[in-house]
């Protein structure tokens, strides 16, 4: 059974149009790229597959459950990075995760052990008892990070994981999300587009809200007439030139 | 449940890590201190002149610490509580919007009446020490006054008394966060439930030039009808319910103002 499966969806506010009709599969154990240029409706679609945004059109499928029938089944298989990471600022990171880990329904016995797996995973282990205010910006998207890993849930969608992070942060993050290929589904929407040469199979390049690509990246240089060495970037400045 | 306590702990916590519970505790105890000097000083003055004019002279309600002291002091704590309590759920619900946390919430496994439900719960613990602080009030008359029949204090009167003060408290803070709920800007909803508690208070005064039966129900749904008992020292069955009943209501409303976010 395919982990996400999208079928015509359309979001509108009065007269503008966010997300136009837009359809696809992601087959479980996939990372999947996210493009597209500033507003073209990225984080809005990237809503809507969550639940926080109700479509107002077409139909989302997680693992089978319909976003907006079996919420409960949905949010319990998602872990979801906000465009702006949704962090309260009076709490320690320690405190944080494991307010969290109650949401998510992590197993009571198991918080300790959990929070410290993500705090490792994304480089936490120095900060867990600061005050998330007092942190740089690069760790609070750690921590944003963090949060969408507890519980291991099987589908990732985050929202520029890697803005604001320094290129080293930026290798362990990309290299962090590559490690989780195979035992979960990845969505991950981004601007910097080495980025996604280096993690994804598949792109979904969205502009203007409609779907002008859905490929692998190979096939995609491919089909642009170009030569194996092509650069991702010639590519999606053709695509959503237009 | 688990998800409802962990929202309540993170409320309480919140509270008490930034200032605001403090300049609130601040207040409340500043302002009804004031209140407690005043009405304790009109007993002494009252007590004086029974020695010089004899009882007979002196209106019943100063014949007693709890009638004279303590049940005005509730009259001035219910009026300085519809001022800051709004100042403890303004936060709720515009707080999370404006942070964008409120984005975790909806998009973890938590069904809306657990989220509204763990938030009310925190925002009940602080406006209970809110109120809490004031106990300190009729524990000094109980420790420094003296009667010639029994205690200084009827501690029944008392309790039932600040059992009556938080129900208003609550009342005042489902109120607040429903408007909580309605917007972004803390200050807005703070402003809004003020507005809308003094309002609500005045009902009966507002609608006097009302025809009837409209100002009979408007007298009854007024706060400061409901309220009327508690501050001559008398609590019946209907303001529980009334209270209740408006707690009720306005929790209500606010579980179907975050459902909404899935639909609008």
């Amino acid at each position: 059974m395919p982990m996400i499966e999208v079928e015509n969806l359309t979001k509108r506010y009065r007269d503008r149009v966010a997300v136009d009709r837009l359809t696809f599969t992601v087959p479980e154990g996939e990372i999947l790229g996210f493009l597209g240029p500033n507003g073209a409706g990225k984080s809005t679609t990237m809503k809507m597959l969550t639940g926080f945004l109700p479509p107002t059109e077409g139909r989302i499928k997680i693992a089978g459950f319909d976003v907006f029938e079996q919420p409960l089944e949905v949010k319990r298989r998602i872990g979801y990075l906000p465009e702006t990471p949704p962090l309260y600022m009076e709490m320690t990171v320690k405190g944080y995760l494991r307010f969290v880990s109650a949401l998510r329904q992590v197993p009571r016995s198991k918080v300790g052990s959990e929070v410290e797996r993500v705090g490792q995973l994304c480089g936490l282990g120095q900060v867990m008892d600061r005050i998330i205010q007092n942190l740089s910006k690069g760790y609070r998207q750690r921590v944003g990070i963090a949060q969408a890993l507890l519980n291991d849930p099987p589908l990732l969608i985050l929202d520029e994981p890697t803005e604001g992070l320094d290129p080293a942060q930026r290798a362990e993050v990309r290299a962090l999300i590559k490690s989780l290929a195979g035992k979960h589904t990845v969505i991950l929407s981004t601007h910097i587009l080495p980025e996604v040469t280096m993690t994804c199979e598949r792109v979904l390049i969205i502009n203007h809200g409609r779907m002008v690509a859905f490929d692998e990246i190979r096939n995609l240089a491919n089909a642009h007439g170009y030569s194996e060495n092509i650069s991702l970037e010639e590519i999606f400045i053709k695509l959503t030139a237009a | 449940m688990r998800s409802t306590l962990a929202i309540a702990r993170k409320e309480l916590s919140i509270y008490f890590t930034t200032p605001w519970a403090y300049v609130v505790f601040t207040a409340m105890v500043a302002v009804s201190s004031f209140f407690f000097l005043t009405f304790l000083q009109d007993f002494q003055k009252a007590q004086q002149m029974a020695k010089v004019y004899g009882w007979a002279q002196i209106p019943t309600e100063f014949k007693n610490l709890t009638d004279s002291v303590v049940v005005p002091l509730w009259n001035a704590i219910t009026v300085i509580t519809l001022f800051v309590a709004p100042f403890l759920s303004m936060r709720l619900f515009a707080e999370e919007k404006r942070e964008k946390t409120f984005e975790l919430l909806m998009t973890v496994p938590v069904r809306p009446i657990e989220i509204v439900m763990g938030k009310y719960l925190g925002g009940l613990g602080a406006i209970t020490a809110t109120l809490g602080l004031t106990i300190v009030f009729p524990v000094i008359l109980s420790i420094f006054g003296s009667s010639e029949s029994g205690t200084a204090l009827e501690w029944t009167t008392v309790l039932l008394g600040y059992g009556g003060l938080l129900l208003w408290g609550a009342t005042c803070l489902a109120i607040g966060m429903f408007i909580s709920a309605l917007t972004q800007s803390q200050m807005l909803a703070a402003v809004v439930t003020v507005v809308v508690l003094w309002l609500w208070m005045l009902l009966k005064g507002v609608t006097q030039s009302v025809e009837e039966p409209w100002r009979s129900i408007a007298g009854y749904l007024s706060f400061g009808e409901q309220l009327a008992p508690l501050h001559k020292g008398m609590l019946d069955a209907s303001a529980p319910v009334f209270f209740g009943s408006v707690i009720v209501f306005c929790l209500f409303l606010t579980h179907r103002t975050v459902e909404a976010q899935r639909w609008t």
